[in-house]
């Protein structure tokens, strides 16, 4: 069979199929509302829902509610009887499969662990993620936007959400699960996986760029100095930045709200800085200490 | 707006509508799929049932049938009509009205027995209860309560008895009347119920709840459910043949042994035991199932699982016979095999072989072994002509010879001595292992290699010391040290090196060449990587054997057998090994990925999943593959449970501390010498090519011993086994002889006996038993040749002479008994008798049951048949 | 026919479970909302963009149904589990084999369980999309996030119960990261400075024991079957809770 139906058809990546569809689905519906409110209020209209009066709960959210269940049931019903779930040989300690995968949903987190090492891959950075959604509504002091679909009056939030959101962690999703092989290799979907494949990817680090062993005390300075320009750069410059252009966004964030948004937003920039350093310049780390390495 | 509202709600009005309808059909697929789809087992019950019913249908018309034929139903008829009459006089006045009086005493009687008996029941209760009160309170007035009922019991107990004994002559009385009514009415009973039974079943068939059915082994929690489909598999006489509905092929010997409901199925047969909703999936043909079912001849791979012994194991014939290969090509050399450890090396020493071989033969060897004889067991390692030399001046540098050698076969052979050795050759009997030019040589059983060209590879003198001594050169050959004289060896040698040529072969003559030092370790490189030392005893490899963690330990030489690291992958459970591991190679995709078809594939062509591997090519037969592979799929980590363990032999004596049988004193030098045990087993060693003489002390006469050493005959006229191979009984049989071994009157090395004194010292001493008796019963009331002559009547009587020959007259399947009154000594015979199978378990010869006179007799007869010596 | 009708609906036992007629009037339409346990999680009236599916999408709604079905499946499917290394994966086989309707109570709950996940993910999507994690929806925002967390973690513990290939290897890879965890991961950086060994760290304390065992099988079925439940489901009340107490679903706020 075409390995790329036979990994689509796999009972368990057919939640995967739809999840890309429902999500791709889901994110046009969203935009183009959001846009089509943005002509709306640009034309001098009210937006979606504005002149909205109330409705009485019995019957119109009710039934619009057991319509849904229903659907949903079906959906489910359908989907349970088509595909059965399956039960793989019972549990082996001594036979490793290859590769060995995480639960989809977790695979954004085991292809981040091809660029990061485990301490910052498992475990910083998901605690990271969550601490950072839940600061959302305390960073974004734009109160524009509340209650409906609209682009223009929260482009950078909005960007800066989906970037993470759609990238970060669904694509990378998408990827772990269809694009990673045996070994953890990159196979195409049209390649077919091979538990024996051996490829050989010379890595190097940051330092031998600039003919410094990395483990050395030299190394580990010019580590040191690149990830703290990276980190006090990133948080100096957007200041200096600001405080130029427009002072008043400064003073309304506080310098505790900036710290937190530029710590986290550079901190999300990181991993895709990583993985171009990884996969474009082959570069495994930034800077080596004798206790963990980035 | 409230327009709009109604509109949408009279359009969600449908949608509600369409989404419970569907969800109704959805719900009533699933409770059908419940049901009946994936419930097949369902259907193959009922299929059953309605088979089984035909057949007990069909067994009751012919139960129906034989019971008139038989007279059964004429009987039943008249019996009624008897029955029929004495009633009838037993009714009207007179005797009639004295039977019902009587009838009506009785009954009475029998009412106011059970109206006591209830009253008897009601005191005895209060008597308990009263003195549960009296335990718990110890008043007083309980205790007379208790005694005035006591009185209560025991007057009751006393009318009891009293209509009991006024029942009995009464029911004299009526019986006197009936007359044989009873016997009647129990006749009429028994001839009912011959029909009734089969009735019984037919309703009882009817009756059987359709289930799912299953061998539940409850410790380790394995539930088979194959008989939910198979659902006739434990019946005596199946109502189909076709599956799943058929019974257990040879049940008695499979299930007989292995209770189903305390070994299940899937130990045996592999498969998925719990699945019972498709075939594929019961048969574990599926995606996460690895063990696919075993059907047929390949199910006795499983007998390997627990049985320790499986030579002789009835049932487990075809995969006995298949273990014979492990041991012919020697695959423990170079892979690990639990139970095959120990065995000693496959193929010859090759200490010496520059002195043996010439180097041109050598050469030829390591290329191709099949080019010099098509049954060569050596594998083919694919080498270049330059690494096949390397490896012979490998070999014949470390043997003490620092050139390629001149043939030496260029010395005359003497024409006389040419002749005496062809006499000898054909006395010696070397045939019966060696094989030359497509004759003799039993290879299945006794492997020796084929001598058909054998001249043109090994030089004279090799050839004379070897036969002088074998077991100089090759400690542990199968080769016997016949007692040749050194003249006769040199006619022997003669005789081979000039009958027994190849006359192709090429180059007889090589100028002597230095060997050069980097062939040579080349040589020693390529001998490294394909590790020859596995199967060939060698110089200067002893170390490279040593197992990696016994060398880090400082072990710097090879002791034992433990010791050793085989080259091989490890095969101790290659027949449960995950698919996963198992490497495809560039094979992936052209043949079906799973594990017995690895392993097929694995012995057709050893290299051919990739680039690298080092396993030679045996170049086996498909049969051989088949073969080969069912054993290998037979290693596994069983997880059956201890308790089915059948340790071998070996294994249980060596838990309870019992030494190995050992051979003592001069026996065990002439065993040595002559490879008894190639052939014989003597109390559990040696191989079942010959008879087992375990216990030939008991069994032969001496005289016999004595004379068939110096002169073996042929015992039986035809092959045991031959009748089970279904050869045609016109073709002239194979012989089974034993070879010549010149056992005579020469002295035994060191002692002053014979060979044959030793041997019959030792039989008589050692392999004996207190069981056979030396001398049988005597029966006094009959004369000796009145004896004789009942005896031979028996004889005749049982069929005897459709196995036994006497002189030309008789079946070919068991020994001649021409001349069995000279071999055997009574005692055995008579033990014999009582149970052929005792001494000889594979043994086809019936149990009679004859009795001990019977015995005794036949005994008698069987002494009388002698041939008196020439 | 009528008749019969009118005799039941009078009936003590109807008048006592119904308690009044329904009549399509203000009264009773609220009635219905607020005398009714189920339905008195919302209010009696809402804005009509609540009831807009473009707007909601009913992500939210679909993400409890789809917790309820599992809630449902998932007790039928306790019945026949036993959370033990010896009999766990037998008890699956079963179930697909033996047990009456076991094989779609599993494939229900088994991909209920992966939509849940799904929905979960659109839901945040569209809230954050409508900017309704704004005043004064923050807190409920964190919540949501938290309920996020817990539904992947349902998921995970989950996944470990039918003790095959796929969830031993999936949770050995899962926790093998807690070993990296920075001072408490035997694994992670600084944890030498805390004496941590594999016997002590955060991961035996996740899986109760070096490796993937029984244990860890034992542990995983408390979580999924009754600790996060109970969590979530005090989470789901709260989340409920500030939904209407926070002005119901978010709306454009001009007026």
């Amino acid at each position: 069979m075409n390995p790329f139906i036979e990994i689509i058809t796999q009972p368990d990546n057919i939640a995967i199929v739809i999840m890309i569809l429902m999500v791709s689905f889901f994110m046009v519906w969203a935009f183009q509302q959001a846009f089509q409110n943005d002509k709306l209020k640009a034309s001098g209209y009210a937006v979606d829902g504005e002149n909205d009066q109330d409705v009485d709960t019995y019957k119109p959210l009710v039934r619009i509610e057991l319509l849904i269940s229903l659907a949903v049931m079906l959906f489910l019903t359908i989907w349970s009887i088509v595909v059965d779930a399956p039960l793989e040989e019972i549990a082996n300690p001594t036979l490793t499969p290859n590769p060995a995968k995480a639960p989809w949903y977790f695979l954004g987190l085991q292809e981040l662990l091809v660029y990061f090492d485990p301490w910052l891959a498992g475990v910083v950075l998901p605690s990271l993620i969550v601490v950072g959604l839940i600061a959302i509504p305390y960073i974004d002091t734009n109160p524009k936007g509340n209650g409906y679909y609209t682009f223009s009056e929260r482009k950078y939030s909005i960007i800066i959400f989906s970037f993470g959101f759609f990238i970060l962690w669904l694509l990378l999703i998408v990827i772990g699960v269809f694009d990673r092989g045996p070994g953890w290799l990159w196979y195409w979907p049209w390649q077919e996986w091979d538990a024996h494949r051996v490829v050989f990817e010379p890595t190097r680090d940051l330092s031998n760029l600039v003919g410094v062993e990395s483990r050395s005390l030299a190394g580990f300075i010019i580590g040191a100095i690149v990830v703290g320009v990276y980190m006090v750069g990133g948080m100096v410059w957007p200041y200096k930045y600001w405080q130029k252009k427009n002072p008043e966004l400064l003073q309304q964030l506080g310098m505790i709200r900036y710290v937190t948004i530029v710590f986290l937003f550079i901190t999300m920039m990181s991993i895709p800085i990583k993985m171009i350093l990884r996969l474009v310049f082959l570069i495994k780390y930034v800077w080596i200490t004798p206790w963990f390495n980035v | 707006m409230a327009n709009e509202n109604k509109n949408s709600s009279a359009y969600r009005a449908y949608f509600f509508a369409f989404f419970s309808v569907v969800l109704l059909i959805l719900s009533a697929w699933v409770i059908w799929d419940d049901e009946f789809g994936l419930r097949p087992w369902k259907h193959y019950q009922k299929e059953y049932k309605s088979l089984k019913h035909d057949q007990l249908v069909k067994e009751y018309k012919q139960a129906q049938f034989e019971f008139q034929r038989s007279g059964g139903a004429k009987r039943l008829a008249d019996l009624n009509a008897q029955l029929e009459k004495a009633e009838a006089g037993l009714k009207g006045k007179g005797a009639g009205e004295k039977y019902e009086q009587l009838n009506r005493q009785l009954e009475e009687l029998q009412k106011q027995a059970a109206e006591s008996q209830k009253q008897l029941q009601t005191v005895r209760g209060k008597y308990l209860e009263t003195e549960y009160y009296f335990t718990r309170t110890q008043k007083p007035e309980y205790k007379k309560e208790m005694d005035a009922l006591q009185l209560q019991i025991d007057a009751i107990d006393k009318k009891s008895k009293d209509i009991q004994v006024k029942q009995e002559p009464i029911r004299e009385s009526i019986a006197q009347i009936a007359g044989n009514i009873p016997a009647i009415k129990a006749e009429i009973e028994q001839l009912n119920k011959i029909l009734e039974e089969k009735k019984e079943k037919i309703a009882n068939n009817e009756k059987a709840p359709i289930e799912i059915k299953q061998f539940l082994i409850k410790d380790v929690d394995k539930a088979d459910r194959c008989v939910s489909c198979h659902i006739g598999i434990e019946s005596s006489k199946q109502p189909s043949a076709k599956q799943p509905y058929s019974k257990h092929p040879l049940t008695s010997v499979y299930l007989g042994h292995h209770d189903p409901g305390k070994f299940g199925c899937t130990y045996c047969h592999r498969g998925q035991g719990r699945a019972t909703t498709t075939v594929e999936k019961a048969h574990g043909k599926v995606k996460y199932w690895d063990e696919a079912m075993l059907k047929g001849d390949m199910t006795q791979t499983s007998c390997l699982n627990c049985h320790g012994d499986i030579k002789n194991l009835r049932g487990a014939e075809t995969i006995s016979k298949n273990t014979e290969l492990v041991k012919k090509y020697g695959c423990y050399s170079c892979h690990k095999i639990p139970g095959y450890e120990g065995i000693g090396d496959v193929g010859p020493e090759l200490t010496q072989v520059g002195t043996k071989v010439n180097y041109t033969w050598a050469v030829n060897w390591l290329l191709d072994p099949k080019k010099y004889f098509s049954t060569a067991r050596m594998p083919k390692f694919f080498f270049t002509q330059d690494q096949a030399e390397a490896i012979a001046d490998y070999l014949f540098s470390m043997s003490g010879s620092d050139r390629r050698d001149v043939d030496s076969a260029n010395i005359k052979n003497d024409p006389k001595l040419v002749e005496q050795g062809k006499a000898l050759w054909s006395q010696a009997r070397c045939n019966l292992c060696h094989a030359t030019g497509g004759r003799g040589g039993d290879h299945s059983k006794v492997y020796a290699p084929d001598l058909s060209k054998v001249g043109s590879k090994v030089n004279k003198t090799w050839l004379f010391n070897w036969i002088k001594d074998p077991n100089k050169y090759f400690p542990g050959t199968k080769m016997p040290r016949f007692r040749f004289t050194d003249q006769e060896i040199n006619a022997l040698v003669d005789y081979i090196s000039s009958e027994y040529v190849d006359d192709e072969s090429e180059n007889k003559y090589v100028a002597p060449v230095q060997i050069q030092a980097a062939s040579i370790k080349k040589g020693k490189d390529l001998v490294q990587q394909y590790g020859c030392y596995g199967c060939h005893k060698m110089r200067g490899m002893e170390m490279v054997q040593v197992a990696p963690s016994l060398k880090a330990q400082g072990v710097t030489f090879l002791r034992s057998d433990e010791m050793r690291e085989k080259i091989g992958t490890e095969l101790s459970s290659i027949g449960s090994k995950p698919v996963e591991l198992l490497d495809f190679g560039k094979l992936k995709k052209s043949m079906p990925n799973d594990r017995l078809s690895y392993i097929k594939q694995k012995l057709r062509d050893p290299r051919g999943f990739r680039l690298g591997l080092r396993m030679p090519n045996f170049r086996l037969s498909e049969t051989e593959v088949n073969e080969l592979s069912a054993v290998l799929y037979g290693f596994t980590d069983s997880n059956a449970p201890v308790r089915f363990m059948v340790p071998s032999r070996q294994e249980l004596d060596k838990m309870a501390g019992v030494q190995g049988y050992k051979f003592t004193g001069d026996f065990a030098k002439v065993i040595a010498d002559v490879k008894c045990t190639n052939c014989h087993t003597i109390k559990g060693i040696g191989a079942d090519y010959a008879p087992d003489l375990s216990l030939a002390g008991s069994k032969l006469q001496e005289s016999w011993i004595r004379n068939f050493l110096a002169n073996p005959d042929m015992i039986r006229p035809l092959l045991q086994q031959m009748p089970k191979l279904g050869l045609s009984m016109g073709k002239t049989p194979a012989k089974v002889t034993m070879p010549k071994f010149n056992l005579g009157t020469q002295k035994v090395e060191d002692t002053n006996r014979s060979d044959v004194d030793v041997v019959v010292n030792y039989f008589q001493q050692e392999l004996v038993t207190s069981d056979i008796p030396t001398k049988i019963p005597v029966i006094a009331d009959v004369a000796m040749p009145e004896q004789i002559a009942q005896g031979k009547k028996i004889y005749d009587d049982k069929g005897c002479r459709s196995c036994h020959q006497l002189g030309t007259d008789g079946g070919a399947v068991g020994p001649n008994l021409s001349n069995v009154g000279n071999r055997l000594l009574p005692g055995f015979i008579f033990k014999h008798l009582e149970n052929p199978r005792k001494y000889k378990p594979d043994i086809v010869e019936p149990n009679y049951g004859f009795t001990e006179r019977e015995r005794v007799l036949l005994t008698n007869f069987l002494m009388t048949l002698k041939i008196s010596a020439k | 026919m009528s008749d019969l009708f009118n005799k039941v609906k009078k009936n003590l036992i109807w008048k006592s479970v119904f308690r009044r007629d329904y009549r399509d009037n203000v009264r009773d339409r609220a009635l219905a909302v607020f005398g009714n346990v189920f339905l008195h999680l919302h209010p009696v009236k809402v804005r009509e963009s609540a009831v807009k599916l473009r707007y909601t999408w009913g992500m939210g709604g679909i993400t409890f149904l789809a917790f309820i079905i599992l809630t449902i499946t998932g007790v039928v499917l306790m019945f026949y589990y036993h959370p033990s290394v010896d009999q766990a994966y037998s008890d699956m086989k079963d179930l697909e084999f033996q047990v009456p309707y076991g094989v779609i109570t599993r494939n229900l709950h088994r991909w209920g369980a992966h939509f849940m996940v799904i929905v979960v993910m659109i839901h945040m999507f569209r809230v954050f999309m409508t900017g309704s994690y704004k005043a004064p929806r923050q807190f409920n925002w964190g919540i949501g996030v938290i309920l996020l967390v817990l539904t992947f973690l349902l998921s995970f513990t989950g996944y470990l119960l039918p003790w095959d290939q796929l969830g031993f290897w999936a949770i050995t890879v899962g926790t093998n990261m807690g070993a990296a965890t920075p001072l408490l991961g035997y694994q992670g950086p600084f944890s030498e400075y805390l004496h941590i060994t594999p016997y002590n760290d955060i991961r035996f304390a996740l899986l109760g024991g070096a490796t993937v065992g029984g244990n860890a099988l034992l542990r995983s079925y408390i979580w999924h079957c009754i600790a996060i439940p109970l969590i979530a489901t005090v989470l789901m009340v709260v989340h409920f809770w500030r939904v209407r107490k926070d002005g119901g679903i978010s709306r454009p706020q001009n007026h």
